[in-house]
């Protein structure tokens, strides 16, 4: 019995490494590629992270089974191995860990920067839209084509709800707000999460890098409608947005005569 | 109010006069074997003040453990309906949906402002109702004084408040359930942030349940703080003649440390609850008064626009998590004090480094209060502080790393004892790997970015509050019982109830991390209205017919407890051949503890040391004096 | 130790039987029964359940729309139910019970291709399903497996695979909508209590938010962009990102719920006044025998109950029907007027003229704080009494404040269309009434105001003067304060 208990231990942390082993394949990770540059690099430091962990995970968790397993198999008359604790080892695994610590710290340091620090947001970025949370949808707001996206309303901007048409290939900066209370932006395609705090407009940029549609959802706990945030983001060439654009203006404007009625199409 | 109040007082007049007079009383030699109960018993006391309104410690320790437990049996309950409504999304409750007549036109569908209130219900609970009272409460208050070798707390009225303040909280916790009409508590997530928590219109639940569970936490946070102060004060005032500070139990360590903790961080989490608590008030009093701390301007919730504005909702976030996040650690540090203690034991082995645990731990409590922000990564909080919560987050990994080390050099070589108490402090050690490992990936910024407030930070902090916390709790009931009641508890039954608990426990949460690498945020209802989501529904299954068989699995540890108070085995002063100074008092000790005060000469791990063999044990006693005729070791 | 082996395994088993009994228990989706209204609740007990020769109203309403699980009426009703209606031709017996009927379609409609079941809509078998074993969609030709109760005959009317939407859509219903909306439909699910203003109870058929003239119920288009655009400034989310064909089926659904309370509330219109328990008290203390009574509301039930309750199933039908029809859809006479400075001020005149009178309501800046906003309503329902608290009320008697036009969020959408549709047809249920003689032009015109009211940077200031004195916009002497008591 002691040696079952002792493999016990070496028994579940193989199972959670084949688990793990086998859930890329059975869609148990990342919903897709990264769909965003900044993306890709959240990725790799994920996977830099991972490879520590699984080693340290293995290591221990191995080493912890083998002293149980020696525990259970040792002859019953030999007494315990009398000790205090080892200065030398302490001091190895106090720097030894320290180190991979302090590395890991500082390898995200520039992918923080790139993605939090206003003042290194990509240059060429345009302003697309601002996106306004509220119980339970996204607002979204687009400047009037030809003008500049401001905090305040216009007359003449566009509205739409649950859906951020953004053009690909390049960076844009989407202004964040809530109308309520706190939710928080977060598409899983593109590795993009911010909070909507309220009374904050806190601008987020991403690049797409694909033509598509993907997810938009809130990730901060906005009441009991919090799961009902359903929104998706298209990205689209630059003509498509424009043309989107233009449709999404005369749709706005629709006066409801026969004439508009047949042109848009209702 | 008086009599306490007199007591109180009496007990401070005592305290500051008494000091340390048993320090003359000769110290207790090898008591193993004696079997008397009540040695101390000085005058009859009734029914009500002996097991009701006790000033005994032990009882008060009992007391907060037996209530925990059955907080612990709600909070599961709750949890289970949460899994319920991700297994199977709007299905019809069972049992329970008919039981209670719960949205019958539904028959017994759970509506979603009614799934909010159970997450925040069942980590309210679990939190405040279960981790930390069990640990400092229970733990703290059975094992301090024995552990210390004195009679009682410093404070004892003060104790016997803090277990009885613990009622009115639960109390408020119980009316937040039931005075929104039944179907809805307080439904802002344990976190309580505003705006949702702030304006009573914000969400169902944010009237007055909301108001009910703040005047619940602030109740615990009463209850806690006169805990910690009399922690502190017997900790560092009552120790036994030779019990020198680095000659006291980890255990006792950790309650100081945890103390320390909670005596700093409890009033920041106060004062946030009263902030609120103004911000409230016009829910609360028939007026329109009120601070905006937390409420900006321009903001419109539920059709209604609050008038004035200027606050800022991250600063609640802020003192929250000032005191949440060494919170965690309150609620962390006792278990690894007790499993160090447990593990030594069950090894016959002396703590590997025991001065590394210690300044480990006192590492942890230090950075514990530096680094909060990393709760609000994604916040909209100044990137520059994110980079310096990044950095002191990891290093708080460092010594979290240098216990794990260290534990598992105690079970190396050791003569290990195969029973339950080993295989739950194995299972706390090994678990607490996995929960500090996935730890990393949150510190890192970039990467928690993606991962924040997704299943992979509920699969993370179940793993340290429920994988770790709990494993050691369970070995703990388990390792005290015997020095509780005087019995034993059946040791079958409790390996059953760990290969259960365990398997059970990491079928549920280790496919929690895929969940949250699959994009799974928490607190959704209904997950799989999102198309990238709705793949995972089968994985959601499983996952509550794993936490159901661990929810049940808690009823052969309850069944045990309460079959083996009243026919466990009877069994001596020290069933375990440990060597702390517990085991020297009778099992149970009676009033007083001790029936010879004890004198400590050497430190708490000396299991299989040269000395003990010299008497032909492979323990050794805190009170045996210097053995004649082996070498003195250099330290402890 | 001390716990005998055969304890041990009996704890176990429970475990394991606790641990399968729950996780058995999960072919329970979704069973809901639909409630009753409050008017049908008030009928006297007959008048409610019926007698042992006549129908109550509970079962006229049952029988013509089933209950959640069973879901009937869509041959009467205009509900895109999902399937074919088709009628009987004639019935050919096969050996061992089986039996081929044969089904036509109206011209112009054609049979499915595959098809599981048949639903019969009049006739013997009537509210009664039938499996499909073998279909043919080129003849038309069921094979089915009759049982003894088989009376179907030629002519009888059937739909193929009916009910697909309809289950479908309460099947989306009870998941998206119905935790607000109730399983009724009664705007009085779980979570609706906490909510300002209140979901839409449909039963009284009545929708806010339109392009149908006044008279005319609500078009599945405007249902429609309801539900893909949400309802700003309400706790009605968008549910865009959902299939075209759920949006499909929770309008059809919808609709069911809406109709199923309208034909509840008008069989109850007939019964209330005299057989309703107050009625029956007030006449009994009038001194009228007991026994007449219940004579007189044997009579009704057995004659004239019988007949409006058909009647009344196709003047709904018609009304439902013509909803989605040109002629009910606001179509201004001329297009948008340009937004002008000049049509602004126009708009505004208008806004603040005693012909038009909005500034009653949504003040003489548009802030929704006019004076009927801080005046006490009469209560339509009770005579002489005014509500509790002052400020405008809706039809389903909450308090239901005019808009505040500064803050640029239009429930009904903010095309100029939606504005226009909102002062052309009123908005049903509140007290915003229909300016329909209003010419088109100058709503133009008010909907120029509306639309620039969130950018005044002084609001109120666009040069000109009301039209009427500030002095005429506090409450009028006539409101009255209710007395103390």
């Amino acid at each position: 019995m002691k040696k079952f208990w002792a493999l016990f231990f070496f028994f579940w942390p193989t199972v959670a490494i084949i688990v793990c082993a086998i859930a890329p394949s059975r869609g148990w990770w990342f919903p897709g590629a990264p769909m965003s540059r900044t993306g890709i690099q959240i990725d790799g430091l994920f996977y830099l992270i991972l490879i520590i962990v699984t080693i340290t995970f293995v290591g221990t968790q191995y080493v912890l089974g083998y002293a149980l397993w020696r525990g259970a198999t040792k002859d019953p008359r030999e007494k315990a191995f009398f000790s205090h604790g080892s200065h030398k080892l302490e001091i190895i695994w106090t720097i030894v860990p320290s180190f991979i610590l302090v590395f890991i710290s500082l390898s995200q340091l520039d992918v923080l920067a790139e993605i939090r620090v206003i003042s290194k947001f990509p240059e060429k970025s345009t302003k697309v839209a601002e996106v306004k949370a509220r119980q339970f949808e996204w607002r979204i707001r687009y400047p009037k084509p030809g003008t500049e996206l401001t905090t305040e309303e216009n007359p003449g901007d566009l509205y739409f709800v649950n859906e951020l048409h953004v053009p690909t290939g390049k960076p844009v900066i989407v202004n964040l707000r809530t109308q309520d209370v706190q939710h928080a932006f977060f598409s899983p395609q593109l590795r993009v999460k911010q909070d909507a705090v309220p009374g904050l407009v806190i601008p987020i940029w991403f690049d797409v890098l694909e033509v598509g549609t993907y997810d938009l959802v809130c990730a901060e706990l906005c009441g009991w409608g919090h799961y009902k945030m359903k929104a998706r983001i298209v990205a689209q060439s630059q003509s498509s947005v424009d043309k989107y654009l233009t449709q999404l203006t005369a749709d706005q404007n629709a006066d409801g005569t026969k004439s508009e009625a047949a042109k848009s199409g209702e | 109010m008086d009599v306490v109040a007199h007591t109180l007082l009496k007990d401070i007049l005592q305290f500051s006069t008494q000091g340390f007079d048993m320090a003359t009383v000769s110290p207790a030699l090898d008591t193993h074997g004696h079997t008397d109960d009540h040695s101390h018993a000085h005058h009859e006391q009734s029914f009500i003040a002996k097991y009701v309104f006790s000033l005994d410690h032990k009882i008060i320790g009992i007391q907060f453990l037996m209530t925990t437990l059955i907080m612990l049996m709600v909070g599961g309950a709750l949890a289970l309906a949460v899994r319920w409504q991700l297994a199977f999304p709007w299905e019809n409750m069972p049992v329970v949906g008919q039981l209670f007549g719960l949205f019958r036109s539904e028959g017994g569908q759970i509506s979603p402002e009614f799934y909010t209130m159970l997450f925040t219900m069942h980590a309210s609970v679990m939190i405040f109702l279960v981790i930390i009272p069990i640990l400092a409460g229970a733990f703290g208050n059975f094992l301090i004084p024995l552990q210390i070798g004195t009679d009682d707390m410093a404070f004892p009225a003060l104790n016997m408040l803090s277990y009885w303040f613990m009622w009115p909280a639960i109390v408020c916790f119980g009316c937040s359930f039931f005075v929104a009409g039944g179907t809805a508590g307080p439904g802002n997530g344990w976190t309580s942030y505003p705006l949702l928590s702030d304006l009573p219109q914000a969400a169902p639940g944010s009237g007055a349940p909301q108001t009910f569970w703040l005047l619940g936490l602030t109740l615990v946070g009463i209850s806690s703080m006169m805990g910690s102060v009399n922690y502190l004060t017997t900790i560092i005032n009552m120790r036994a003649p030779g019990m020198t500070l680095f000659r006291m139990p980890l255990t006792i360590w950790s309650m100081f440390i945890t103390a320390i903790l909670q005596a700093f961080a409890l009033p920041v989490l106060t004062a946030a609850g009263f902030m609120l608590l103004f911000d409230r008030l016009n829910s609360i009093l028939p007026t329109d008064i009120h601070s905006v701390f937390f409420i900006p301007a321009n903001i419109i919730v539920n059709n209604a626009a609050p008038t004035v504005g200027g606050g800022q909702p991250l600063l609640w976030q802020h003192l929250f998590w000032f005191y949440s996040h060494p919170a965690v650690y309150i609620m962390l540090l006792p278990a690894m004090g007790m499993v160090s203690d447990m593990l030594a034991c069950m090894s016959r082995k002396p703590v590997f480094g025991y001065k590394p645990m210690v300044y480990s731990m006192a590492a942890i409590a230090g950075l514990g209060f530096i680094v909060w922000g990393h709760h609000m990564f994604t916040s909209g909080m100044n990137p520059a502080l994110g980079m310096t919560f990044m950095t002191s987050t990891m290093m708080i990994a460092l010594p979290s790393a240098i216990k794990v080390f260290n534990w598992i050099g105690t079970i190396w070589g050791g003569d290990l004892k195969f029973n339950a108490v080993m295989l739950n402090c194995s299972g706390f050690v090994a678990m607490f790997i996995v929960g500090g490992l996935s730890g990393i990936f949150m510190a890192a910024v970039p990467v928690d970015i993606y991962f924040h407030d997704t299943y992979f930070i509920v699969a993370h902090f179940h793993y340290i509050l429920f994988g770790t916390t709990l494993f050691g709790v369970f070995a703990a009931i388990q390792f005290w019982f015997p020095k509780m009641f005087g019995r034993e508890m059946n040791d079958t039954v409790q390996k059953w109830h760990f290969a259960l608990s365990f398997i059970g426990f990491n079928c549920t949460f280790f496919p929690m991390h895929l969940l949250g690498i699959a994009g799974m945020p928490r607190r959704y209802a209904d997950p799989y209205l999102h198309g990238y989501l709705e793949h995972l529904l089968p994985m959601n299954r499983f996952i509550t017919v794993s936490a159901i068989v661990m929810g049940f699995a808690q009823f052969l540890l309850l069944g045990n407890f309460f079959y083996s108070i009243f026919r466990g085995k009877k069994v001596g002063r020290n069933p375990w051949n440990a060597n702390g100074l517990e085991w020297t008092a009778p099992s149970p000790p009676g009033h007083g503890n001790f029936d010879i005060a004890p004198v400590v000469y050497r430190g708490p791990y000396e299991y299989s040391s040269p000395e003990a063999e010299a008497i032909g044990q492979d323990y050794i006693l805190q009170t045996v004096p210097h053995v004649k005729g082996v070498p003195k070791l250099a330290k402890h | 130790m001390s716990l005998t082996p055969s304890l041990k395994l009996l704890t176990l088993a429970g475990l394991l039987s606790l641990v399968t009994a729950i996780s058995g228990c999960t072919d329970s989706a979704f069973e809901s029964s639909f409630v009753y209204s409050q008017g049908t609740l008030s009928l006297m007990r007959e008048a409610r359940d019926g007698t042992k020769e006549n129908l109550g109203v509970k079962r006229l309403l049952d029988d013509r729309f089933g209950n959640p699980q069973h879901l009937k009426a869509w041959a009467e009703m205009p509900i895109d139910f999902g399937g074919a209606l088709t009628t009987v031709v004639e019935i050919k017996e096969l050996p061992r019970g089986r039996k081929v009927i044969k089904l036509t379609v109206e011209e112009g409609q054609t049979l499915p291709a595959k098809a599981a079941n048949l639903k019969f809509v009049t006739g013997g078998f009537a509210g009664a399903g039938l499996h499909v074993e073998e279909w043919n969609s080129e003849t038309g030709e069921a094979t089915v497996t009759a049982s003894e109760s088989l009376t179907i005959s030629a002519s009888d009317i059937c739909a193929v695979d009916g009910g697909t939407v309809l289950t479908a859509g309460r099947m989306l219903y009870m998941r998206h909508c119905s935790h607000c909306h109730g399983t009724s439909g009664d705007g009085n699910g779980p979570t609706a209590r906490y909510m300002t203003p209140k979901p839409r109870d449909y039963r009284n058929g009545v929708f806010k938010f339109k392009s149908t003239n006044d008279m005319s119920k609500v078009s599945r288009n405007d249902l429609s962009r309801i539900v893909k655009y949400g309802i700003p400034g309400t706790y009605m989310p968008s549910f865009l990102l959902l299939k075209d064909e759920d949006h499909h089926a929770i309008i059809e659904y919808v609709r069911f719920l809406a109709l199923r309370g309208e034909y509840e509330r008008k069989l109850v219109a007939e019964l209330s006044s005299d057989f309703s328990e107050n009625a029956y008290k007030s006449r009994i203390n009038a001194s009228e025998k007991k026994e007449d009574i219940q004579k007189e509301l044997v009579e009704f039930l057995a004659v004239d109950l019988k007949e409006s309750a058909k009647t009344l199933g196709a003047d709904l039908a018609e009304i439902w029907a013509a909803a989605d029809t040109e002629e009910a859809a606001i179509v201004p006479s001329v297009a948008r007027i340009p937004d002008t400075p000049e049509s602004r001020r126009r708009g505004r005149e208008l806004f603040l003229s005693k012909t038009l009178n909005c500034a009653d309501c949504h003040g003489i800046d548009g802030a929704g704080n006019g004076p009927q906003t801080i005046a006490f309503e009469k209560n339509p329902l009770k005579a002489d009494e005014l509500y509790n608290e002052p400020g405008l009320h809706d039809d389903w008697d909450n308090l239901n404040q005019p808009r505040n036009l500064q803050l640029g969020m239009y429930r009904g959408g903010r095309r100029p269309i939606d504005l226009f549709s909102r002062i052309y047809g009123g908005i049903k249920g509140s007290r915003m009434p229909s300016f329909k003689t209003t010419p088109h032009e100058d709503i133009w015109h008010i909907v120029n105001y509306v639309l620039s009211i969130p950018f005044e940077t002084d609001p109120g200031a666009t040069g000109i003067a009301p039209s009427v004195a500030p002095e005429s916009l506090v409450p009028p002497a006539a409101v009255t304060v209710p007395a103390a008591n």
